[in-house]
Parts: C-alpha cells; sequence; structure tokens
C-alpha cells in the first residue's frame, strides 16, 4: 500500500445502526470481474430482507452486458454505488485489486465478503487487514466449500473421532483453465498466479478447518505444463504438506480437466484414518446430460445444494447479528499463505515451513 | 518346459493357477511352511520337494514367491543352477542387490523376469497405449493410487517387517512408480511423506510421493496398508495437453452380487480384482513364459523393476530426510 493511500485512511462514520433498523440489508457487488458474482446476485436477489442495490464494475461493456443480463442496477464508478449507503458488499474483482475496493468499502463503513484468494500478495492482504481493522468493518472470506453439507459431514466425522487418528488426506480440486469464461485468471498481474493460486486455498482452508491445525511445512511442484506459450500462469501443481498437528495432506490444483470435460471439475478429499476412510466428491450428485450441439457432450448437470447460498446466508447473518463471520480474515489470509509458500517452494525445490 | 515355484502364499498360489494356463508343467513348490506347501501341491495336482536344491534339480524354471529378502540368495542359486528364473517383485531390497542379481543371470545366460504384475493389468496398459498414440497429447499430471489393508500374516507378518519387505513404499507403492516410469520416463525428483513419521506405533501406513520427472510431467503417487481388512482401491488419472484418461476400481465392475449375507472374510494380502476374461497374473505368467520359451524380451526388463526400486528407496531417504531426493 503506497503512503497517499495510507494517508487517506479515516475512521468510518457510518450511520450502521440506522440502517440496520430499516427493513432490509443493502448490499452490492463491486465488480463482476469474478465469474461467481453472476450465481451470487441470482441468490442475493431470492433472499428475504436483503435489497441487492445494484453492481460496479468500470468495464463499460461488461458492465452494460450483466445489467442487461441479469436486470439489476450498473454503477459505472464503485463510489457511486458506495454511496447508496450500503450495509455490505461483496468484492468480486480480480485477485489483485481486491485491496483497492476493500479500502473503498471500508472507507465507506461497508462489511466486506470478499473473493478468494483474499489477494495477490502477501503485503496487499496485510494491508487490507490494517484497512479494515481501522474502519471496524468486518471482513469474511468467500470459502464456500465450508458450507457444503459434503464437507460439513467429513469435518464431523474428523472431529467426532469416528475415523480414529488420521493417517493422511489425499486432496484434489482440479478444473478447466477458466481463461474461457474470465480472462484475467491466467494473467500474473491481475491473478497473482494460476491454478495454485486459483484453486489451493479452497483445500488448505478444508484442512485449516478440519483438524483446527495451521499449515506448517508446504512442498510443492509447479509448472505451466498444460497450455505452455498460451499463458504466462502455472497450469499445474502438486502440493504435499504437514499441518501442525503432523498430519500430512496433498492437494492437487491442476488445472488438468480439459474444456470439453462434462464439468468445468471437481473438488474431491479423502480422510484415511485409524478406523477408517472417507470419500468426498463434493460435485458428485449430477445427471448425465447428453444434449445435441451442446459444448460439453456429455455433461454433468449438479443436482447438489449450492453451498454459496449458505455462504451468503452467513454473511447477511454476520451483519445483522453484528458478529465475526465464521470464516473471517485469518481464514483467507492463511489459505493464501499456503498458495504463496508453495510457489516459494517450487522454486527452491524444499520444503518450505510457515512460521505460526 | 518344467515348472517349480518356491513360496506358498498368496504369490505362490495365484502364479500356480498361471502357469496352469501355460505349455508348462508345474512340477512341484518347494516352501517354508509343509502343511500349506502340501495344501497348493494338491490343489494344482503337482508336488512338495523337499528343499530348494531338489526344486532347482528337477525344473527348467524357477518362480520365486518367497518374501522379498530372500530374492538374491535364490536368484543367485538359481543362476549359478543355469535356471530360468521368474522373480516376484520387488527384485531386491537394495540396488547393490538387484544389479548382483541381474548381472549374474545375464553372466550365466538365463532370463530374469521380473513380476511387476501392474504392467499387465488391461486398463494400465490400455492407458499407457493411448498415451503412447498421442491421444491426451503431452503428459502433465499424473494421479496414481494403491491402497490396500495391512497384510494379514498371523504367523510371522514379514511385510510389517522394513527389513524384509522393504516396507510399503517399496512393496507396494512400486507398482505406480513403475507405471508412472514407464508413462512419463526417468524421474529426476521425488518428495514423500508417510503417516508412519507421526504414528509409527500404529499399524498402518499411508503414504504420497510427488515425481518430477525429467520431461517436465509430474506425478502424485499414494500409496497404503490402511484400508479395514478386505478394501483395496485403485486409481488412475492421467491428463495432458490434448485429453485426460480417467479408471477408478469403485466404478461398477460387470458383474455385482448383492448377497444377503456377507461373509466379511479377506484374503492374507489384497490383491486388485478385475472380473475380466483373464485373471492379469496370469497374462503375466503367460507372457513371461512366451518369452522365455521364444527368447523374446520382456515387456518388463528386469532393469525395469531394478529401477523403480531406485524411485521407491528414494522416497524412502525422502521420508527419512524430509527433503526431495535427486535422481
Amino acid at each position: 500500500m503506497s503512503d497517499a493511500a495510507a494517508n487517506s485512511l479515516r475512521p468510518a462514520t457510518p450511520n450502521r445502526q440506522s440502517r440496520l433498523s430499516r427493513a432490509g440489508l443493502r448490499l452490492g457487488i463491486l465488480s463482476f470481474a469474478h465469474l461467481h458474482a453472476e450465481g451470487y446476485q441470482a441468490l442475493l436477489r431470492q433472499m428475504p430482507g436483503v435489497e441487492l442495490v445494484g453492481f460496479s464494475d468500470e468495464d463499460k461493456e461488461q458492465g452494460e452486458r450483466f445489467a442487461r443480463q441479469c436486470g439489476i442496477r450498473w454503477f459505472s464508478k464503485h463510489q457511486d454505488l458506495l454511496k447508496e449507503g450500503l450495509d455490505g458488499v461483496i468484492v468480486c474483482s480480480e485477485n489483485a485489486r481486491h485491496l483497492e475496493l476493500v479500502q473503498m468499502a471500508a472507507e465507506a463503513g461497508c462489511h466486506i465478503l470478499c473473493e478468494k484468494p483474499v489477494e495477490a500478495t502477501l503485503d496487499a492482504a496485510l494491508a487490507m487487514r490494517k484497512i479494515t481493522e481501522l474502519h471496524a468493518v468486518r471482513f469474511m472470506t468467500a470459502f464456500p466449500m465450508r458450507f457444503a453439507p459434503s464437507a460439513r459431514a467429513v469435518q464431523g466425522m474428523i472431529r467426532s473421532g469416528q475415523l480414529g487418528r488420521i493417517y493422511g488426506v489425499n486432496g484434489v480440486n482440479h478444473s478447466e483453465i477458466p481463461k474461457a469464461h474470465r480472462a484475467w485468471f491466467a494473467d500474473k498481474k491481475l491473478a497473482g498466479g494460476g491454478a495454485v493460486m486459483d484453486h489451493t486455498v479452497h483445500l488448505a482452508d478444508l484442512l485449516r478447518w478440519y483438524f483446527q491445525a495451521e499449515v506448517e511445512e508446504v512442498y510443492a511442484e509447479v509448472d505451466n505444463l498444460f497450455y505452455p506459450g498460451e499463458v504466462d500462469v502455472d497450469t499445474a501443481g502438486l502440493i504435499l504438506l504437514k499441518m501442525t498437528n503432523g498430519v500430512q495432506a496433498s492437494i492437487d490444483c491442476s488445472w488438468s480437466r480439459p474444456t470439453w470435460y462434462p464439468r468445468w471439475g471437481h473438488l474431491k478429499m479423502e480422510v484415511v484414518g485409524e478406523k477408517g476412510a472417507v470419500v468426498m466428491d463434493s460435485f458428485s450428485q449430477h445427471v448425465t446430460l447428453y444434449s445435441r450441439g451442446a459444448a460439453r457432450n456429455p455433461s454433468w448437470v449438479g443436482f447438489g445444494p449450492d453451498a454459496n447460498r449458505a455462504m451468503l446466508e452467513e454473511f447477511v447473518a454476520s451483519i445483522r447479528e453484528q458478529r465475526e463471520p465464521s470464516v473471517n480474515f485469518k481464514d483467507g489470509l492463511e489459505a493464501l499463505r499456503v498458495a504463496l509458500t508453495a510457489y516459494e517452494s517450487a522454486t527452491t525445490h524444499t520444503p518450505v515451513k510457515l512460521e505460526h | 518346459m518344467r515348472v517349480g515355484i518356491v513360496g506358498s502364499g498368496t504369490m505362490g498360489e495365484v502364479h500356480a493357477a498361471a502357469w496352469r494356463a501355460t505349455e508348462a508343467e508345474l512340477v512341484g513348490v518347494f516352501a517354508a511352511n509343509t502343511n500349506q506347501s502340501k495344501g497348493l501341491a494338491e490343489k494344482f495336482g503337482c508336488q512338495v520337494l523337499g528343499s530348494y536344491a531338489e526344486l532347482l534339480k528337477s525344473v527348467d524354471i524357477v518362480d520365486i514367491c518367497v518374501p522379498t529378502y530372500l530374492h538374491k540368495e535364490m536368484v543367485l542359486e538359481a543362476a549359478r543352477s543355469q535356471k530360468q528364473v521368474v522373480c516376484e517383485k520387488p527384485i531386491a531390497l537394495s540396488i547393490a542387490d538387484g544389479r548382483e542379481m541381474i548381472d549374474a543371470c545375464n553372466k550365466a545366460g538365463v532370463r530374469l523376469f521380473v513380476a511387476m504384475v501392474v504392467r499387465f493389468f488391461p486398463q494400465y496398459r490400455l492407458a499407457r497405449e493411448l498415451v503412447a498414440k498421442g491421444q491426451i497429447g503431452n503428459l502433465g499430471v499424473l494421479r496414481l493410487k494403491r491402497v490396500a489393508y495391512v497384510p494379514q500374516k498371523p504367523l510371522d507378518n514379514w511385510y510389517a517387517d522394513e527389513s524384509r519387505s522393504g516396507g510399503m513404499l517399496v512393496d507396494l507403492m512400486i507398482h505406480d512408480f513403475d507405471y508412472a516410469r514407464w508413462l512419463a520416463g526417468p524421474v529426476e525428483r521425488v518428495y514423500a511423506r508417510s503417516s508412519r513419521t507421526l504414528y509409527p506405533e500404529l499399524p498402518g501406513d499411508y503414504a504420497q510421493a510427488i515425481l518430477r520427472f525429467k520431461s517436465g510431467a509430474m506425478a502424485l503417487v499414494e500409496g497404503g496398508w490402511v484400508y479395514p481388512p478386505g478394501v483395496f482401491r485403485t486409481a488412475i488419472d492421467l491428463s495432458g495437453t490434448d485429453g485426460l484418461i480417467e479408471w477408478n476400481s469403485d466404478e461398477p465392475a460387470p458383474v455385482r452380487t448383492l448377497m444377503a449375507s456377507k461373509d466379511g472374510s479377506a484374503s492374507s494380502v489384497g490383491l486388485p480384482t478385475s472380473g475380466l476374461s483373464e485373471d492379469p497374473y496370469t497374462t503375466e505368467i503367460r507372457h513371461a513364459y512366451d518369452c522365455i520359451v521364444t527368447g523374446k524380451p520382456f515387456d518388463v526388463a528386469a532393469e525395469d523393476g531394478l529401477e523403480a526400486l531406485r524411485i521407491s528407496l528414494a522416497a524412502r531417504e525422502s521420508l527419512s530426510t524430509g527433503k526431495p531426493v535427486n535422481l
């Protein structure tokens, strides 16, 4: 963060109480750069007691398109949306622009739900923490898997001791390269990295949550094996880490599914314990569709629960109840550190320890 | 040709059944456990032989299905006796021993077949052929799984004794290290973690290894003796620049039985099942026999068995140093 930005910080003077006393919570979406924004707006509009005021996006073409497509109000400047007097915002910009938008939102006194990873660099993430603390706004990291019934079941089995002592975890978060949906995911400046930056944090967060432990040591092999010459970020990553409780876990975060795979990808985890193992495939509930002329043929069309809904409900509840959200800034920060450490390990070919 | 089997455990019996599918004559079996060898001889209509020397005298091919730590002496003796050799994997417990065995067989002019059976499993073979044909482009990330239960040997569980079996990384994960190398070529770097570091007192052993190949490809190999008895799961997931190959043993078999009662019994050592017209162990033994008779090269050379062992040992070294090991 620049000195100029730091000097511009001032305590927020929001009339939060009076806003909360109104019938509904007023929310906005800052930027539609992240593809999850489309899903979020649809869920928020169905949510009782919530008013989605609109979204901001400085890309005119993108703004007009989503305004038309979703039928919600578009603001061409983030500050214009923030002037509407919002209770909370969802930051859906490119990773490397989170800090900028979080700062604007914090200065406007808005609570924040921020896409993952929380930022592209550690410095920017730490600056975000400072700003949210200074303005006394709460920060929730968008880790929807914490709200997936499958992950909750696995967490329950581990915490209750049903599996006994845990031998290890085999984790997979595969997908296709997301650049067809949003080009910036494969742009190092805007995303901070590729597959490792995109996917590591989900599984790293689940591991921290399952075991109530931190990641202690990370070893990784990272490379651009799938789109050499096409993109300038990593597309393949294998991570083997150790938690502070000694448990080993692997994370395969590769963009290794072809774009003609029946679905975007998947999230799987196998936890092997002394008394048995549990196999989780969070998106396994689907029908197989064979539709003439479809982009994916066949395609797996899911009918499982949408974890984003429960995540957004928690964000809304944390604002209403004026409490810390169940997934906070530290969760986002620690998961980001795992991804950043994976890059470091892959460069040095050595396991790297994280300080706690 | 006449064949004799040494060892009457799980592999001795599986190989005996496989030899029946060849034109070889199964002469007899020699094993330390005489009850077991009697049972095996009765089942397959062959003799119980009183000693290894006696067996070597009465056969052309010796099939060594004894615990790993006994491989070296038996192979050397077979070579001295000018017998063709089939030897269970892993070839040996050390590179030096394996080297000595291969050299002795070469010098004696006898063939040495190391039974790396995974190369004869049709799905593994098919996947490799598809990769070789360029169906998925250049290999990127390979994922290989082989997780079973702790071998059950009530009398003397030599599997659990690393000084005799090499441990899970050498006995079990060697299959996928070999397969990975068969697909992606020489390995440059290995890093591994095992649950034994955390829980040496527990019977289970669960390990994961990351391989980096000279070609640039990478692999995650998962292995374990940890599941409840009877559970054995394997999987392959091979991704490349132009496509993907997925297979896993959880997929429905061509025939599934849904019975009112289950006996809950498990064989002493888990073997993957396949529901195929021919058991892969039979395919393997038929291949070995055919190559011995015709002089054709084996699809898997003893040197491959040795190179796979090298990866296993490097992974084991990584466990103790906590660092990646360069090959």
